[in-house]
């Protein structure tokens, strides 16, 4: 029996983050991950992160995992790919798969960061090969570069549906509807208005009733459900597709915990069965830690900062840090994860329906029904503002915490105020160099460089475009609106590709002047 | 918190459902049907449920299905699924052939 004075399990953001702050005070750790690449999530992740500049926004999801895997290995963390743990008992044994042998190792303390699986809803023929998961979906995508089908239908309208729908869209399969059954989104806006100015119909209030096919799924039908979710008779739409693809949501993959008898709980609001934890992922067990989504459902940003306090709590637990220490630097980490719990999305909000932001503004009904704001609605958002010339136009509506765009503008022009939380505003004495840094710092892809009126009957919009193959200067096609609608023509005049804007590539189109505040998104057919 | 079930409770009769012959547990090929006929066989808790049927005891170790087991059982209980105590875990966690349980190196 080998012994470590960490075991973690699970290489993912949070086990990773653990790892390293342990390895780094000097503590011998081990770290087991079943799959044979580590990084957990992150790696499937292509899109810019939410948040500040230290939890790494407008960071890509797998740059994030690269730059924990070359801290984890300074560090000196040793990760043991290719194994699964299969028990985990109270004197924190731990039993390991290791190819074709079980291997024994003992922790002085153990931290559990296994994460989540995807849960499913059942219709008749949600068995049919063509019925996925969202996370197989990027696995396929992203990791191995395969195209999951060519017509696809998205159940589930939280960040993962929405975050999944565009990269299928990137993909270049047709996503021909995002599908919920609750009554609202339940992502970010700004998520949901970049799927829905591609022209991707959502249907709120709506759930899968069948799956058609014989040996793989060749159509669906989808009902409008009342408000006890029950399918109404009468409300039926068939779309013909060769995917269906489920985003409804992830259950923690506690067995392990509960298997080493840390005391459980059935917690909704935390994604199910969890173990009671205190507020720095300690178990009931001494020594036995849960960090990341095994201990509650959110995002890797939060996990890696749960992963993180483990790691100290552990420094601490075996005597290489002092308490004071310890106090100081968890009292860091829980001060970023606070704010990371900020604004209409965080944990204590879920399900609330939020009518005003925290300006008093009154939120888009539009955005949270159909997935963008409706041309009458985007006025009284404080991002969005008229001036001469070329200027920048926020169209962030929703109270969430992230503010790379403040930093990114040279000339200052951008504000979020005293709060990360807050909407972006323009300063008045804001003189616009139509670099385009906001355009592609934002995370949202939600800000637009408009010149209203170019003094021919034209205007000019600058808008962040990471689609293949990208437009040439002199194309030619249709502006669309912020639900996808063609609405003029339009041209190509500009295509920016710098290094700084990490492949958001900044496309400017020419339009008639009248579509300067209509027309979001382009396409040549 | 789970409770104990009163075993008393009248739950009433069991009435047809047309989508009982949807799978449920793909792995051991439970339906729905199945598992809502197991409750008012008297199998009220989740591992009388897979000891009955063995759903959640195939290759994925309900991985896919407990949850919607769960589901089917409360309902049919008319109870809420987290006062459902969750199955047992116990190792190993993953399918493991025999001849590797066999090989271990102490």
């Amino acid at each position: 029996m080998e012994r470590y004075e960490v075991i973690i399990v699970g290489a993912g953001p949070s086990g990773l983050s653990a790892a390293i702050e342990a390895a780094k005070r000097g503590l011998k750790v081990i770290v087991f991950d079943e799959n044979d690449k580590p990084g957990g999530q992150l790696f499937k992740q292509i899109h810019k992160f939410f948040g500040s500049k230290e939890h790494h926004a407008k960071i890509r999801g797998f740059r994030i995992g690269e730059q924990l895997l070359e801290e984890a290995a300074e560090a000196g963390v040793e990760v043991q790919l290719g194994a699964t743990v299969i028990g985990l008992y109270s004197d924190k044994e731990v039993n390991v798969r290791i190819g074709d042998s079980i291997r024994h190792y003992k922790g002085d303390t153990v931290i559990v960061a296994t994460g989540a699986a995807e849960n499913m809803v059942t219709f008749p023929g949600w068995t049919l090969p063509g019925v996925i998961g969202a996370g197989a979906a990027q696995t396929m995508m992203n990791i191995h570069g395969i195209r999951p089908g060519k017509k696809v239908l998205m159940l589930g309208s939280g960040n993962v549906g929405l975050v999944v729908s565009f990269q299928l869209l990137q993909a270049g399969c047709e996503v021909v509807a995002l599908v919920d059954a609750a009554p609202r989104i339940g992502g970010y806006g700004v998520h949901a208005a970049k799927v829905a100015r591609c022209g991707v119909p959502f249907y709120l209030s709506h759930t899968i009733t069948k799956a058609h096919g014989e040996d793989h799924v060749t159509g669906v039908t989808i009902s409008e459900v009342d408000s006890h979710f029950t399918p109404i008779e009468g409300t039926e739409k068939t779309f013909e597709v060769d995917t269906i693809c489920m985003a409804v949501g992830l259950s923690p993959m506690s067995q392990l915990l509960k298997m080493a008898g840390c005391e459980m709980e059935d917690n909704p609001k935390r994604g199910g069965q969890v173990p009671i934890i205190d507020d720095f992922g300690e178990t009931s067990v001494s020594g036995i830690f849960a960090a990341g989504d095994v201990s509650g459902i959110e995002e890797a940003s939060s996990a890696m900062i749960e992963g993180r306090m483990a790691g100290v709590c552990v420094s601490e637990y075996l005597g290489y840090l002092s308490e004071e220490e310890k106090e100081a630097e968890l009292k860091k980490l829980e001060g970023d994860l606070d704010s990371l719990r900020q604004g209409m999305f965080a944990p204590k909000n879920r399900g609330k329906l939020i009518e005003k932001t925290d300006e008093g503004i009154d939120v888009s009904m539009n955005l949270l029904q159909k997935g963008y704001v409706s041309d009458d609605e985007i006025e009284r958002f404080p991002g969005v503002v008229h001036r001469k010339g070329v200027h920048p136009v926020i169209e962030c509506t929703q109270n969430i915490p992230c503010n790379p765009c403040q930093d990114a503008c040279p000339k200052k022009c951008i504000s979020t105020g005293d709060n990360i939380t807050f909407l972006p505003f323009i300063k008045d004495d804001c003189e616009c160099s139509n670099c385009g840094m906001c355009v592609a710092s934002c995370s949202g892809q939600a800000i637009f460089l408009v010149d209203e009126d170019c003094g021919d009957g034209t205007a000019t919009i600058t808008l962040p475009y990471e689609f293949l193959p990208l437009p040439q200067v002199g194309d030619t096609g249709y502006g669309l609106s912020r639900s996808g609608e063609k609405l003029c023509e339009a041209e190509v005049v500009l295509v920016r590709s710098l290094k700084a804007f990490d492949h958001t590539n900044l496309l400017t189109m020419r339009v008639p002047k009248e579509y300067a505040m209509k027309a979001r998104f382009f396409t040549k057919d | 918190m789970s409770r104990i079930i009163d075993r008393s409770m009248d739950i009433g009769e069991f009435v047809p459902q047309p989508d009982d012959d949807m799978l449920i547990c793909r792995c051991e090929e439970i339906t729905k049907g199945e598992i809502r006929r197991a409750v008012h066989d008297g199998m009220w808790t989740i591992t009388e449920i897979r000891r009955y049927l063995r759903t959640g005891m195939g290759l994925c170790q309900g991985q896919t299905c407990s949850r919607l087991v769960k589901g089917i059982v409360a309902r049919e209980l008319h109870i809420s699924p987290a006062e459902l105590e969750p199955a047992t875990s116990r190792s190993p966690m993953r399918p493991t052939e025999m001849k590797v349980m066999g090989n271990e190196e102490a």
